[in-house]
């Protein structure tokens, strides 16, 4: 197993996808610097503390937001094949026949896609909350457990993607991880709304999401741990698309972990019957 | 004799219809065994079910005597596949480190086997290139040598010859003589009957899933085949002994030529010979091709 590990995390580094993904972070994180840069000189020029209060965490929002973004698609692309293009290439042929149990195979793709995807999500967390911490001086007493929910976020995009791509081709697997991902995204967006018009339709529709593709509440959780609800502003911190006005409960941290054991023990079944 | 492989009634459908269907084979250890069929006859299917990519639905196997499915016994059975795909991003040398370590190898063994294999397939010198800048016959040698890094007991050679040259052809074939004299098992899958002739012991045919023959190929086209008797005289006495035996295709002052209906029919011939008071001095059947076989047995089913 430790044979795939190892082979699985180099194997990520020798993708063109990674480069395209530092690239894309790189642009991103410069943009993200640049503008929190100039806004908080602004706001600092200006010294209204009340606009500071509401810009600042906006600002965290955003980088916390499109930068979960970036990961998950770092996440689906470079999982999409992570079996089925050695299948459809034929290279697993050679390694199947090894004296290696499948699942070995399967455990040993899971951990060395999985530390490389969330090496990738700390770096990003890390370089997210350094710019805003030291330009706005925001302080997170809880940010080791908000960075590891952070890259949880790849990790649970990745084992959905594992299954698709052990029962389909690596076009069908990052397809329908994509489509799952936009449930999540749409379905958070949605339930905010729904808490903004006290609407409990759109509320419950953001619940059922989160149960087909629990990545957008783990943003929600993250957002709450970085912000705690200790402040009369707290309310208008948490509002737009990239708050979260109700905090994920524990149990849904709980779920998604299942969640993520349930899909890797199903890519592990499946694979172990399958006829290559 | 011990089996290296052993199958009974092994079958894998797909979706109900015939991959490959009741295959009973014993292939003893150290034989150089031929797999022969034509396209979409259920070679590759078998192949892939003995080396375990597939499942089969029915029948059983064993493999160096241990069940199919087995895991350990892989240390000692070395595959090459039909598509010899690797991963193009490696190094021939990280290549074989990797395989090395599929194997479970030991640093030592590999400092020595991975030398050693790169050297039989022809590759040294070449082990620090990229595996995607190696043309096609030198990823199939590559290929080889992942085959052949843990010393395998058995070898699965899936069309080992497809991309190479004929210098290339006679090297593999080098190669797997050189196995056989060191007691190794070959389970060969070609569609190149002169090179299946050259090196197999045993030959089996299979056409529709299923094995419709099998044997030496040098015995073989013994059945059916022509007989070349050279006697002192031909005398009318002696045609009509050897009439009911076989049928006179020819006949001069001291040669006879018939053919006979099986194998089994030949000695009696030789004794039909000295039996009529004929001096026999050289008996012998002409040598049918693999391919004449091969063709025979494909129309027979037809």
């Amino acid at each position: 197993m430790f044979t795939i590990f190892r082979f699985t995390f180099r194997e990520a580094f020798s993708r063109k996808i990674l480069l395209v993904s530092i690239i894309i972070a790189a642009v991103f994180l410069g943009i993200f610097g640049t503008g929190v840069h100039f806004a908080v000189k602004d706001i600092a020029r200006s010294q209204n503390q009340m606009l500071a209060s509401i810009i600042y965490p906006q600002l965290l929002l955003f980088g916390l937001y499109f930068g979960g973004f970036i990961v998950s698609f770092l996440s689906i692309i470079s999982s999409a094949g992570i079996i089925s293009s050695d299948i459809e290439s034929g290279s697993i042929q050679a390694v199947i026949t090894k004296p290696l149990a499948r699942y070995e195979i399967i455990a040993g793709k899971f951990l060395g896609q999985g530390v490389f995807l969330a090496s990738y999500a700390a770096i990003m967390f890390a370089v997210i909350s350094s710019i805003i911490y030291y330009k706005t001086g925001m302080r997170f007493p809880w940010i080791w457990q908000a960075g590891l929910l952070f890259m949880l976020q790849p990790i649970v995009l990745m084992s959905v993607t594992m299954l698709v791509s052990v029962l389909s081709s690596t076009v069908a697997s990052g397809a329908i991880a994509f489509m799952l991902y936009s449930v999540a995204v749409v379905g958070g967006v949605v339930e905010q709304i729904g808490y903004l018009i006290n609407n409990l339709y759109l509320k419950n529709g953001g619940i059922v999401s989160s149960l087909i593709m629990p990545v957008d509440s783990l943003y929600r959780k993250i957002v709450h741990i970085m912000m705690p609800a200790n402040n009369p502003l707290s309310a208008i911190q948490q509002m737009g698309p990239f708050g979260a006005s109700a905090e994920p409960s524990i149990w849904m941290v709980a779920y998604t972990l299942l969640y993520v054991l349930a899909f890797y023990l199903l890519s592990v079944y499946y694979f172990s019957r399958k006829d290559i | 004799m011990n089996l290296a492989i052993e199958t009974e009634n092994l079958t894998k459908l797909y979706d109900g219809s015939a991959g490959c269907k009741e295959i009973c084979l014993s292939v003893e250890e150290g034989q150089i065994f031929g797999l022969l069929g034509p396209n979409g006859a259920g070679k590759s299917t078998l192949v892939k079910t003995l080396v375990g990519l597939v499942r089969p639905t029915s029948g059983s196997a064993s493999l160096l005597g241990r069940p199919l499915g087995n895991v350990e016994v892989r240390r000692k059975i070395g595959f090459l596949p039909e598509n010899f795909s690797y991963h193009e991003w490696l190094t021939g040398r990280q290549l074989l480190e990797f395989h090395a370590s599929l194997y479970k190898m030991d640093r030592w063994t590999r400092k020595s086997r991975i030398p050693l294999v790169l050297d039989v397939v022809g590759l040294t010198g070449a082990e620090r290139k990229k595996v995607k800048t190696y043309s096609k016959g030198m990823r199939q040698r590559i290929g080889m040598a992942c085959a052949l890094l843990p010393d395998p007991d058995l070898v699965f050679l899936d069309e080992p010859t497809s991309a190479l040259d004929p210098l290339g052809r006679r090297e593999v074939r080098e190669i797997m003589q050189g196995l056989k004299e060191r007691g190794k098992t070959i389970f060969l899958n070609s569609h190149l009957l002169s090179e299946v002739e050259m090196v197999c012991d045993q030959v089996a045919f299979i056409k529709g899933g299923r094995i419709i023959d099998q044997g030496r190929p040098d015995q073989m086209g013994a059945d059916g085949a022509v007989v070349e008797l050279h006697v002192d005289v031909v005398s009318d006495g002696l045609l009509d002994k050897i009439s009911p035996l076989a049928r006179i295709v020819s006949s001069g002052s001291t040669t006879i030529r018939a053919a006979v209906r099986s194998r089994e029919d030949i000695p009696e011939l030789a004794r039909a010979v000295v039996g009529s008071g004929g001096r026999l001095y050289r008996l012998a059947h002409e040598k049918v091709s693999l391919e004449e076989i091969f063709i025979n047995l494909l129309k027979e089913g037809d």
